[in-house]
């Protein structure tokens, strides 16, 4: 990419514009915040209650739709928010050639995560 | 003896002097409790993935979980998950655009604090009553 | 100075009040973290103060001289309390004329309407002239304005921040010609712009604030985006969808993770993250 001469402070300071984005992920760490609200209570609950018992109770309690269904919603919601959360993270910190690596590692990985917990949660149900 | 363009001029300290307060420490706190919570989101996929497995994965999981080691990892991950919930919700209020006057930043900044040691105590509290009743 | 009536303990009602709560006065990581090999801080002089001193205090001064090609040091002066005034202005002026002519700040209102004299004190960002000596710690330490490039001891180089407040374009945009008298507002639509037209462009806030450090290339930092609000909420203006589209990047604006240091030390009592949702939605 060429780079744009920067010989005034203004020109530095305007770089290369506004890339007029970033509203659509704010809003997407927003709802996904909103949403985990009550997915994370809901998972905290269930797991204090399921304190001691063994595989064929946890397999009973994530069978039921209800379960699966907010299992499913959790994973999605929170490895959206994990993916949004990580990549401003990348974005502040790191600035050489390696933040895009960084960036499409983290996102494949919490896309690649989010399916293979949804995959597991609906094969619990055959399981044991 | 240089000039001063050839030089450069120094920065000055930064991160290195400035005083830690209440608004930047919960802040990096919540970053920090986030990435100890990505970390655990990852778990969380492997004990469901152990789960799906059959009994004995999982009862291999849950017996690691059962150590010390595992309980202190689950205290650590309990007070983060509060911490972060706590700090989260204090954000989206700030994104609703209220409680930006430093009395409403300081109070509900302490509120978050206090908030997530007693519901970590709270969690522990009732999940080993019923593990023992 | 602010009323000084009872308060709640850490709770901080106004941003004059010191910090309580935080035991630490600075971050548990090494004094050179990070820092470039020509902005390393090593030791300097110290100047003991005029024989026949009874009242004295420390003060630890950031010093940074760029003709002698040496690295900034730290220069510890010993004031004299009963020979100078109340404010940390007062003292450096006073260590200006009686003890290092060299010495080297900007100051000019000495009332706390200017700006000129905004630089770290004891870890906060704060202007000189209104922090009385009383207030500092022991051992008061001065450093100019966090990370900024340094022309010379406590005098930072504000270009690129001034800069990224020109970028804002912060004057009147209107395609409506001007009307024969003033261009009228309502006192509600007035009322909108406080808050936000009291800055004095100390750029405490935008020193104090993390993403700055850390992205201030291209993040425009507290007071930048509060000028933009305050031409986004002037009635007046006729450019506040292009203004928007000019903010609307990650890095110009969704850089401020609400840390909210720019509130805590603007020595207006100014709230620069208050903008921020309204800018956003």
């Amino acid at each position: 990419m060429r780079k744009v001469p920067t010989p005034t402070p203004l020109n530095h300071a305007l770089a290369l514009g506004s890339s007029r984005k970033g509203a659509g992920e704010w809003w997407a760490e927003r709802l996904s915040a909103i949403a985990l609200i009550p997915l994370t209570i809901w998972f905290a609950a269930s797991v204090i209650a399921l304190t001691g018992s063994d595989h064929a109770a946890f397999v009973a309690w994530l069978k039921t739709p209800f379960a699966t269904i907010c299992m499913i919603l959790l994973l999605i919601a929170l490895f959206h928010h994990t993916a949004l959360g990580l990549q401003v993270i990348i974005e502040d910190y790191v600035h050489s050639g390696a933040k895009f690596a960084a960036i499409i590692a983290t996102r494949l990985g919490c896309f690649a995560l989010a399916v293979a917990g949804i995959v597991a949660t609906l094969r619990i149900p055959f399981a044991g | 003896m240089s000039s001063p363009g050839a030089r450069g001029r120094p920065l000055s300290p930064n991160i290195q002097i400035y005083r830690p307060q209440l608004t930047s420490v919960l802040s990096i706190a919540n970053r920090i409790t986030g990435v100890i919570l990505s970390a655990f989101a990852v778990l969380m996929v492997v004990w469901l993935i152990a789960a799906a497995s059959g009994p004995q994965p999982f009862s291999t999981v849950q017996r690691s979980i059962g150590s010390l080691f595992g309980q202190i990892l689950m205290l650590g991950f309990t007070f983060s998950f509060f911490m972060h919930l706590c700090g989260g919700i204090r954000h989206l209020i700030w994104d609703t655009g209220h409680g930006f006057e430093l009395r409403s930043i300081y109070a509900s900044g302490w509120a978050v604090v206090v908030a997530s040691i007693l519901l970590t105590a709270l969690t522990w509290g009732v999940s080993i009553w019923m593990g023992v009743g | 100075m602010m009323g000084k009536e009872k308060r709640l303990p850490l709770i901080i009602d106004s941003s004059d009040q010191l910090p309580s709560a935080t035991i630490l006065k600075r971050f548990p990581l090494p004094r050179n973290f990070g820092v470039a090999p020509d902005s390393r801080i090593e030791e300097g002089q110290v100047w003991k103060a005029p024989a026949g001193a009874s009242r004295t205090k420390a003060f630890t001064i950031y010093r940074y001289d760029p003709d002698s090609g040496d690295n900034p040091t730290l220069d510890i002066f010993e004031v004299d309390l009963d020979d100078c005034g109340p404010m940390v202005l007062d003292a450096l002026i006073w260590i200006k004329n009686k003890i290092d002519p060299t010495l080297t700040f900007r100051r000019s209102c000495r009332e706390g309407v200017c700006g000129s004299c905004a630089m770290n004190i004891d870890g906060t960002n704060w202007l000189a002239c209104t922090r009385e000596i009383a207030e500092t710690d022991e051992a008061g330490r001065i450093y100019p304005l966090s990370n900024m490039r340094i022309v010379k001891d406590l005098v930072p180089d504000l270009t690129h921040v001034f800069a990224q407040y020109a970028a804002m374009e912060p004057w009147l945009h209107s395609k409506t010609p001007a009307p024969e008298n003033e261009r009228l507002q309502s006192p509600e639509e007035r009322s909108e712009l406080d808050g936000y037209y009291e800055c004095i462009l100390c750029f405490c806030c935008t020193s104090g604030c993390p993403s700055h450090w850390w992205n201030g290339d291209r993040f425009l930092g507290p007071a930048a985006l509060l000028q933009a609000y305050r031409w986004l909420a002037d009635t007046r203006d006729e450019a506040t969808g292009q203004r928007l589209d000019d903010l609307e990047d990650p890095f110009r604006l969704y850089r401020c993770h609400t840390i909210l240091n720019c509130t805590r030390t603007c020595p207006k009592g100014g709230t620069p993250a208050r903008r921020s949702p309204r800018s956003r939605k």
